[in-house]
């Protein structure tokens, strides 16, 4: 595991965290950090602990054993005007208006009134609903409810954005609009923590990541570092003929003309190519790169842990 | 944070109730039903009253027998009565339609009746006949004394005013009574009011999935501090409607509605029974605030929070199934039981303040008690809203929640 130090320090620092319901250890002995302005990618499978360690971090869940600072102290309500957290269970008020509902979480993250009316009328006509803000909640179509909910999220322009499994029941054009608003904060100056099952945004959007699995920390670092960790690099290969097995790589998916092979440790990529032609295997696209997260992904947690997708 | 988040979360919850066309519907219901049911009461007592009052003086043939002596033939006569010589025939007459009416007037009118046969003319002018029969009995005694006032004596109607002693100062008697009363009526109001909402406030942010959002930017004890100040400011908005129209009718039209002229200046508003009254109310709003906002924290859903809230709310009426026994035998194993079982115990303590039968050291016991469990109660909610709201969609379990780590 890499070991993170930066001038500027953790904005989040959780140590030795551990947490039992009943007989049931859900976290044992987790550490990391994320620093100030860096994207974190806090990964795992189903039930492997993500959220209860979003919550605990959050005040929502007591801890059973050790330490989670947010701002290097624990956090309490006092922090919230400077955090924009989406959970993964989430909802508004939904009998009430647009407007109130935004301005309501304005104001109790810390803007006076007027301010949170602007900036809510400011977001509605940017995502295209100013003519909804007198409309009930429970009136707005679900595409348009989670783009009120992110709006909610970064009111008050938030130092920290926690999002847990933002993008989970999010059409594309919601997607596109997260993706926007993450590289705003980002672009801010904002610390962003998220999980999430889309391992294309980890690779785009993440600085490190943890990935967690049975409680523990499976992986820690940058993407990189992990990407090493986890055997380095792959070949995408496009084909005519049957791929052979060989002690210079390992074939991880096997299609008719598609393939993909994990090259052993120290093996020369031309060494693969070279012995694939000899095979006679008629290769008409050739790609080495490093692994992707997805496979590392599939490697630790299996292949029913990325087709879940859930927490 | 806390004192401005408080601000606005009252102002948030007072202005999302009362901007609800429902809540000005439902809360207007009560007084617009009250106005048309004590509407049809006047009417249909004025119809009453004025029958009545016409059909005692209403001038009826009839034939009567008098046993007993005292009814005055001239009376009778002036009321359309003749002196009749054979019941028997008297009443086949009347049975024929022949006759009228014909009263048989008894040996003892005061221990027999009056036996009164008539010609059928409906249920209300069948009354006649009772009426003019007794008005000649009436009228015949009171020629034989000779003296309205004495007979108006005889029968009873005198005025008293009464005063009472205790310790050396005159007591208020009925006047000091009612005052304290006036708390027992605003609880209940209070609480059948706003129960339901109290005990829905919080289901709201589980049910919504709100509550993580909430309690990441805001102190729990905000949120239902906040929730129960909007909730009594909602109740108080309530009772001005209610009260507005009848303070209205009763300082403008009093005679045209026939209200009944309360002599106000006959209330005595004693301090310590007004005092103790006051604080048994705050404290039993705190206890049942407390109670239904833990309950609807534990609860997933309004519907099985319902089921609890039933038993919980007869408790409330319960010591009114014992007042007789509140009133009269405050030391009773019964009563001394309602006056310190929490819930129970706000009604019976207001009953036997009022009664003056709370003496000063039962009712210190049951202030502090009320804002002991009151607070302990609001306590244990805001605990069981932190760790019960998350939960969502399931009951949350009450061992698991305290045994969560501190």
């Amino acid at each position: 595991m890499t070991s993170v130090t930066g001038s500027a320090g953790p904005l989040i620092h959780i140590k030795d965290f551990r947490m039992r319901f009943g007989d049931q250890t859900v976290i044992d002995d987790l550490s990391f950090d994320v620093m100030r302005g860096e994207t974190f990618g806090f990964l795992g499978s189903n039930g492997s602990g993500k959220t209860t360690t979003i919550r605990a971090l959050l005040g929502i869940y007591r801890p059973t054993a050790g330490t989670l600072h947010v701002g290097g102290r624990v956090f309490s309500d006092d922090y919230g005007a400077r955090l924009g957290y989406l959970p993964e269970e989430r909802g508004l008020y939904k009998k009430e208006s647009v407007l109130d509902v935004m301005t309501y979480f304005g104001r109790l993250k810390g803007l006076a009134k007027p301010a949170a009316r602007a900036f809510s009328l400011d977001y509605l006509d940017r995502v295209e609903l100013a003519g909804k803000a007198d409309t009930r909640l429970d009136k707005l179509s679900a595409g348009e409810q989670q783009k009120i909910q992110l709006g909610v999220t970064i009111m008050n322009d938030p130092e920290l954005l926690i999002l847990d499994e933002p993008t989970k029941g999010f059409d594309p054009v919601n997607r596109r609009l997260l993706m926007d608003l993450i590289e705003e904060r980002k672009t801010a100056g904002a610390t962003v923590m998220m999980v999430t099952h889309q391992m294309e945004e980890v690779e785009r959007l993440c600085d490190r990541i943890v990935l967690l699995k049975d409680g523990r920390a499976e992986a820690y670092g940058t993407i990189d570092e992990v990407q090493n960790q986890y055997g380095g690099r792959t070949v995408r290969l496009r084909h005519t003929g049957r791929v052979p097995d060989s002690p210079l790589y390992r074939v991880i998916t096997r299609e008719t003309n598609y393939a993909e092979l994990v090259l052993a440790d120290d093996v020369d990529e031309a060494d693969v190519l070279r012995s694939l032609v000899s095979a006679g295997v008629a290769v008409r696209g050739f790609t080495a790169s490093k692994r992707s997260m997805e496979d590392i992904f599939i490697q630790v947690y299996g292949a029913a842990a990325l087709d879940g997708k859930a927490a | 944070m806390a004192r401005h988040n408080l601000g606005t979360v009252v102002e948030f919850e007072f202005v999302r109730t009362v901007k609800k066309r429902r809540f000005w519907i439902a809360t207007l219901a009560i007084p617009v039903l009250l106005a048309v049911v004590f509407g049809l009461v006047f009417l249909s007592s004025s119809a009453t009253k004025n029958t009545a009052s016409e059909q005692k003086n209403d001038r009826i043939p009839f034939s009567y027998t008098d046993a007993s002596g005292l009814v005055n033939p001239a009376v009778a006569a002036a009321l359309g009565g003749t002196v009749e010589t054979d019941p028997a025939t008297a009443v086949a007459r009347v049975r024929d339609g022949r006759l009228q009416a014909f009263f048989a007037y008894p040996a003892h009118p005061a221990t027999e009746p009056v036996r009164v046969y008539g010609a059928d003319q409906g249920i209300f002018k069948n009354g006649a006949y009772t009426a003019v029969a007794t008005q000649v009995l009436a009228l015949s005694a009171e020629k034989a004394i000779g003296s309205p006032a004495l007979s108006a004596a005889v029968q009873g109607n005198i005025q008293t005013d009464a005063a009472t002693f205790r310790d050396g100062q005159e007591s208020g008697g009925i006047g000091t009574l009612v005052p304290p009363l006036f708390f027992l009526v605003i609880f209940y109001v209070v609480i059948i009011l706003l129960a339901n909402q109290m005990l829905n406030s919080t289901l709201e942010e589980k049910e919504n999935r709100v509550t993580e959002m909430i309690l990441t930017t805001l102190n729990p004890t905000t949120l239902v501090v906040g929730k129960v100040i909007s909730l009594f400011l909602v109740g108080l908005v309530q009772m001005l409607v209610f009260a507005t129209p009848i303070a209205f009718g009763y300082t403008f039209f009093r005679d045209k509605l026939n209200l009944p002229a309360f002599d106000l200046s006959h209330l005595t508003f004693q301090f310590w029974p007004m005092l103790v009254g006051a604080l048994l109310l705050v404290g039993g709003f705190v206890l049942f605030t407390g109670v239904l906002v833990g309950i609807g924290a534990v609860m997933p859903t309004a519907k099985e929070a319902g089921t609890v809230f039933g038993p919980m709310m007869a408790l409330i009426f319960v010591p009114f199934y014992a007042v007789a026994l509140v009133v009269s035998d405050p030391q009773a194993l019964i009563v001394q039981i309602f006056t310190y079982f929490p819930l129970s115990a706000p009604v019976t303590a207001m009953l036997r303040n009022a009664f003056g039968s709370l003496s000063p050291a039962a009712a210190v016991i049951v202030i502090v008690e009320l804002f002991g469990f009151g607070f302990l109660a609001l306590r244990v909610a805001v605990y069981l809203f932190r760790y019960g709201s998350i939960e969502y969609s399931r009951k949350l379990s009450l061992r698991n929640a305290f045994s969560r780590k501190g």
